[in-house]
């Protein structure tokens, strides 16, 4: 056959793999800069295309089973491999690569010994180490993010505590209660530091910096040469700077060793005089309630959080803990602090106050003398860039000494939070290793945790700014937002993780806030003040939320791990019901053509609670709980039918087709006796109705009120590819599939998030060659995380020529269908996409598998099982020969589907797997340049990593 | 009726004719339940004729003339497609099975072609639990044509009454 042209050189990656067809052979060619080798296209071990593989010094590795072969020679270099890998002549001509299928390359005996070859690594430019000036969050982040951006070079971390960087905001929450393992605020635990080639410099600080040469002085006399320098000294807790203030008994909080002296002082105190009213001050104020201790809370200014906070909410801030019993009194200043009788007396500009423990909470002094001695620019903070450099070149900063790098609320601030440090640091180590890839800007997110209560804080206040509440002021659910120009600025959510998820789009939104649409009212300056809770009786470890965030800890690793008691646990599986389910979600009930007709019904369920679909006599649909308001008969009893009304068969209370109570039997009782109350009233007596929305002929239902519209809902993304598949033809019911499946319901979505695992589980596919090279593919999560869409595209095989469809078909041999028309795809859809699997939140599956189509519909029984229901449709108008098809492709999916049948089986070994071995964890960390979102790559996590941002969200766990 | 006396009584020869066409039917039955059990799948798709239909579906879609099915085969390619794929590339854990079928009727219908139904159960025992579980219960609704090695399934369609399925059908019934 001899040479023939298969490529231009210019469309191969220099240094990587692409795959090419020639006469039906799949080829893999690797370039090394004007020189291409090429092998056969598939690995010998398994079946894997070598196309997707990794390059490196002269090898290929297969994606699959990490087998590496050498690219010149074809010789198979390690287990599992053990046949070698056909190579072939090829030739670069005019720019053009060539390829002979009918003779190998140069003989590999003479090829001699490999050289070397350059691989690309990221230094920033440098293969001098990174030096790190401070171990604490920031670090830790930096130090990970350089690692995943490739950098390779030494990296020291130079810490003045004695300990790897660790995280603070339990600090001044778990820490100062019992029973706290220092190890859980651990952010770079041991392990990692030896396997991310960290040299670590406990107790030592960097004391000097010479710019120009680019040399790091330690306070141990060491001397480091860097590349990079990151300054993330944080700072320093604000002294108050009168006599007295490092008496025995004052306590400030920055380190571990402070929180554990708090602690410590609290078990022993009786009284406890709290000086400054921000987050930290009203934090260790409910520490010390929390252990009946008599707390005063002293504040300088007229408000709490004045210059933080519009004085509205500092008020409401300031009435939380006076509802907690803490005496909040402000105007006033501490001016001296003297032992006295075995107390402590605080002189005051309002008088004496006594305490056995004065806890001070003013601030933070960044620490940025290291900055500015090496030149920096520092204005309150050191001045930096969106990829944290600052103005001197080799330098970087992160974290609380940092200057957020634009103003906030018009001014340039730092930003002393958890998210902060990480954002910050994760900015600087990606830049340091070369990766300057802008990254989406996030609001400012923070929370505090007090008084029982989760707080949340998304976007920066104005202290001008008006400020609407909904909810009770003060109570779980109450949710602030800060508003300028009508426009919400910022929303402060007490215990309600849901609102600062919808809080996302509004800060982004351009319409003004509509207070009477939310139901929320402004709130003045001044509101009364609340009564009072008896302290005595305020027990805060009893609050429900406070004992779940207890006990169900993400693990600190964060998103790329998942414990097992998230798929196991039944008080995780009721919160779910309860928050999810139930929660501020659409939940798909029904197709419109199964309630075509007044009078037509289903049987349904939102989340495990049934509920019945019913049309009503004026068209309107209505959902409402299969539960009589009587005595809870589950009374619908029938899958669909049609009826003029539902009667209970209990006791014959009867309702119409809208859930509204028409009859009650003997409500009146009879001759004058029995019967109902006087003040009995049906309209009080209804069944539980939902809210409904319908869109493209798809309903759902919501318990909760003010739900935004199912397009926002959506989100743009996952609207389209919602409405390719609903495109605006009338689905027409082909029937059912019902089946149990014995697993954690998420895993569902997460079989749908996980594109890793089509090729590797679905051999049906690969090896019947159904799945054609070169196929497009998208794992799409929506900016929430909550949804998402695995799509892929069918190359067109209708234009391929009979030989090469042959080859195809056959990459074993043997193995062909005696009917591959059942995978043909008839596009009918205006989207690129042959198959798209959308998951909706929480409970909805839309299946587009080329022509056969589905709603899975989830309903959960347990932690450890759920339901689920199949409807499969088509469009009216389909022709006889569709509707075949589109039963014939249905052999794919459903309970005995050439897929489907293998998700099920695989769902149950997971959930056995952990209910066999109980206490573990999962790994979700494939793509860790994507933490989580949409992904690039098919061989990624980050669509599951979204879901769990979004569910520990609305789970409320931190 | 079975009644020799009865003005229309079927002579004893066409009683013989039934009881003997009846046997073959169940021999069949028995012959199909055996190779399911014991997983010759390649075996259970010959005894298809070249147009053999197929079909494993829900009584509820059934009853409401819904078509959607769990198998669906319009042919006998698709049922050796199913059965060679079943047991070349399908993933599930292992198993045992067994069909028991009963209550037969069987009509001959004009064109000597044979209408059936039966009615059938499927026991499954998985690795990991010591009971049997009662997989599927539903009826057959048949037709019979005979060919040169007996009988073959003209079609098959198997009428499930168990609403739920446990998790996955991964041995036809």
């Amino acid at each position: 056959m001899g040479f023939r042209k298969v490529a231009e050189l210019d469309a191969l990656r220099d240094g990587g793999v692409t795959g090419v067809e020639v006469d039906g052979v799949p080829i893999a060619l690797f370039r090394m800069g004007n020189e291409v080798h090429a092998t056969h296209g598939i690995c010998t071990h398994a079946l894997a295309f070598l196309k997707d593989g990794y390059v490196e010094d002269g090898t290929i590795e297969c994606p699959l089973h990490q087998g590496v072969f050498d690219i010149r020679t074809g010789r198979a270099l390690c287990a599992p491999l053990t046949q070698d890998l056909a190579t072939y002549a090829a030739k670069v001509e005019g720019g053009a690569v060539f390829v002979d299928l009918d003779s190998a390359s140069e003989s590999p005996s003479d090829a001699g010994p490999l050289e070397e070859v350059q691989v690309a690594e990221n230094t920033g430019g440098s293969s001098l180490p990174l030096v790190i000036a401070g171990a604490g969050q920031a670090a830790a982040a930096a130090i990970r993010a350089a690692r995943a951006a490739g950098f390779s070079a030494p990296i020291h971390l130079v810490g003045a505590e004695p300990h790897l960087p660790y995280e603070r905001p339990p600090l001044s929450k778990e820490a100062l209660g019992d029973a706290f393992d220092r190890a859980s605020a651990c952010r770079l635990p041991p392990a990692d530091v030896a396997a991310l080639g960290v040299t670590f410099h406990p107790g030592v600080r960097v004391t000097a910096v010479d710019a120009e040469a680019r040399v790091a002085t330690l306070s141990d006399n060491a001397q480091i040469p860097y590349g990079a320098l990151l300054i993330a000294t944080g700072g320093t807790a604000r002294r108050l700077g009168i006599p007295g203030d490092d008496l025995p008994g004052v306590h400030h909080l920055r380190t571990l060793e402070d929180a554990e002296a708090i602690a410590a002082s609290l078990a022993s105190a009786r009284t406890v005089a709290v000086v400054g009213g921000g987050f930290i001050g009203l934090e260790l104020a409910s520490a010390a309630r929390a252990r009946g201790l008599k707390v005063v809370l002293l504040e300088r200014e007229g408000e709490l959080m004045s210059r933080l906070l519009p004085p509205a909410l500092g008020a409401a801030f300031r009435r939380l803990a006076e509802a907690h019993g803490v005496e909040v009194r402000r105007d006033v200043a501490v001016e001296a602090i003297t032992a006295r009788d075995g107390a402590l007396a605080l002189a005051t500009t309002t008088g004496e106050i006594f305490a056995d423990t004065v806890l001070v909470g003013v601030g933070l002094v960044p620490e940025t003398a290291l900055a500015a001695l090496a030149g920096c620019e520092v204005a309150g903070g050191i001045v930096v860039d969106a990829f944290g450099r600052t103005s001197v070149d080799g330098i970087w900063a992160a974290g609380d000494c940092a200057l957020h790098h634009v103003p906030l609320d018009g001014r340039r601030g730092r930003l002393e939070s958890w998210r902060n440090a990480e954002e910050q640091g994760a900015a600087a180590g990606r830049s340091i290793a070369g990766d300057t890839a802008a990254r989406t800007e996030k609001a400012p997110w923070f929370w505090t945790d007090q008084f029982g209560l989760n707080i949340q804080m998304l976007g920066v206040p104005g202290t001008g700014n008006e400020v609407a509440l909904t909810g009770t002021d003060g109570a779980a659910g109450a949710v602030y937002r800060t508003l300028a120009d009508g426009r919400v600025t910022a929303v402060i959510a007490f215990s309600d993780a849901a609102a600062i998820r919808a809080a996302r789009a509004e800060l982004v939104s351009d319409t003004p806030f509509d207070l009477a649409a939310h139901g929320a009212r402004l709130l003045a300056p001044q509101e009364t003040n609340p009564t009072p809770i008896d302290p005595e009786e305020d027990d805060m470890s009893a609050s429900p939320d406070v004992q779940f965030a207890k006990k169900y800890v993400w693990p600190q690793e964060g998103l790329s791990i998942i414990p097992d008691w998230v798929y196991t646990d039944e008080t995780v599986y009721q919160r779910e019901v309860e928050r999810i389910f139930h929660g501020r979600t659409w939940n798909f009930v029904a197709l419109e053509c199964e309630i075509e007709n007044p009078g037509d019904f289903i049987r349904s369920n939102v989340g495990p609670t049934p509920v019945v679909v019913a049309r009503a006599e004026d068209g309107t649909i209505h959902v409402f709980e299969n539960r009589c308001a009587h005595r809870a008969a589950e009374f619908c009893r029938d899958l669909s039918g049609n009826a003029k009304e539902f009667v209970c068969p209990y006791h014959q209370w009867s309702y119409d087709l809208k859930g509204n109570l028409v009859g009650v039997p003997f409500r009146r009782g009879v001759d004058g006796k029995g019967g109902m109350p006087k003040d009995f009233k049906p309209a009080d007596h209804g069944l539980k109705q939902l809210n409904v929305t319908t869109h493209r002929g798809v309903v759902f239902a919501s318990y909760a009120d003010g739900m935004e519209s199912f397009p926002e809902y959506l989100g743009p993304e996952v609207l389209r590819e919602f409405e390719a598949t609903f495109d605006g033809r009338k689905p027409k019911l082909l029937g059912h599939y019902r089946h149990s499946l014995p697993g954690n319901w998420k895993l569902y979505h997460e079989n749908l998030k996980d594109p890793y695992h089509a090729t590797l589980l679905h051999t049906f596919l690969v090896t019947f060659g159904l799945l054609v090279a070169g196929n497009k593919s998208l794992m799409l999560a929506d900016p929430s995380g909550r949804h998402g869409v695995m799509a892929s595209a069918k190359s067109d095989t209708t234009h391929i020529d009979a030989d090469k469809k042959k080859e195809m078909r056959a990459y074993k041999e043997g193995m062909t269908l005696e009917e591959p028309r059942f995978m043909d795809f008839i596009d009918e859809f205006d989207s690129p996409w042959s198959v798209t699997m959308a998951t909706i939140w929480p409970n909805l599956i839309v299946q587009r598998e080329m022509n056969t189509l589905g709603i899975r519909h989830i309903v959960p029984t347990g932690p450890n099982e759920f339901i689920m229901k199949w409807t499969m449709f088509g469009f009216e108008g389909d022709d006889e020969e569709m509707t075949r098809h589109r039963l014939r492709q249905g052999n794919l999916m459903g309970p005995a589907g050439f897929l489907g049948l293998e998700d099920n089986e695989a769902i149950k070994f997971v959930q056995d797997g952990m209910l066999g071995v109980p206490g573990g964890e999962h790994l979700v960390k494939l793509d860790p340049g994507t933490e989580a979102g949409t992904a690039d790559t098919l061989i990624s996590e980050a669509a599951i990593r979204a879901m769990y941002r979004h569910w520990r969200d609305a789970m409320g766990i931190a | 009726m079975l009644n020799p006396s009865s003005a229309n009584a079927p002579s004893r020869d066409d009683l013989i004719d039934a009881l003997l066409l009846k046997a073959e039917v169940e021999a069949f039955n028995e012959a199909y339940a055996s190779a399911l059990d014991e997983q010759r799948l390649a075996d259970w798709a010959e005894m298809f004729t070249v147009n053999g239909f197929y079909n494993i579906i829900s009584r509820e879609n059934y009853d409401r003339k819904l078509p959607v099915g769990l198998i669906y085969c319009e042919n006998r390619g698709m049922i050796r497609d199913r059965a060679f794929a079943l047991e070349k590339t399908a993933m599930f854990a292992p198993r045992y099975l067994r069909h028991m079928v009963g209550n037969l009727k069987v009509a001959e219908a004009v064109d000597g072609s044979i209408d059936a139904t039966a009615n059938y159960v499927v026991f499954q025992v998985l690795f990991d639990r010591p009971d049997a579980t009662i997989h599927q219960v539903g009826r057959y609704i048949d037709r019979f044509v005979r060919e040169e090695g007996g009988l073959k399934l003209a079609s098959r369609i198997c009428i499930y009454d168990s609403l739920l399925i446990d998790n996955a059908l991964c041995i036809p019934v």
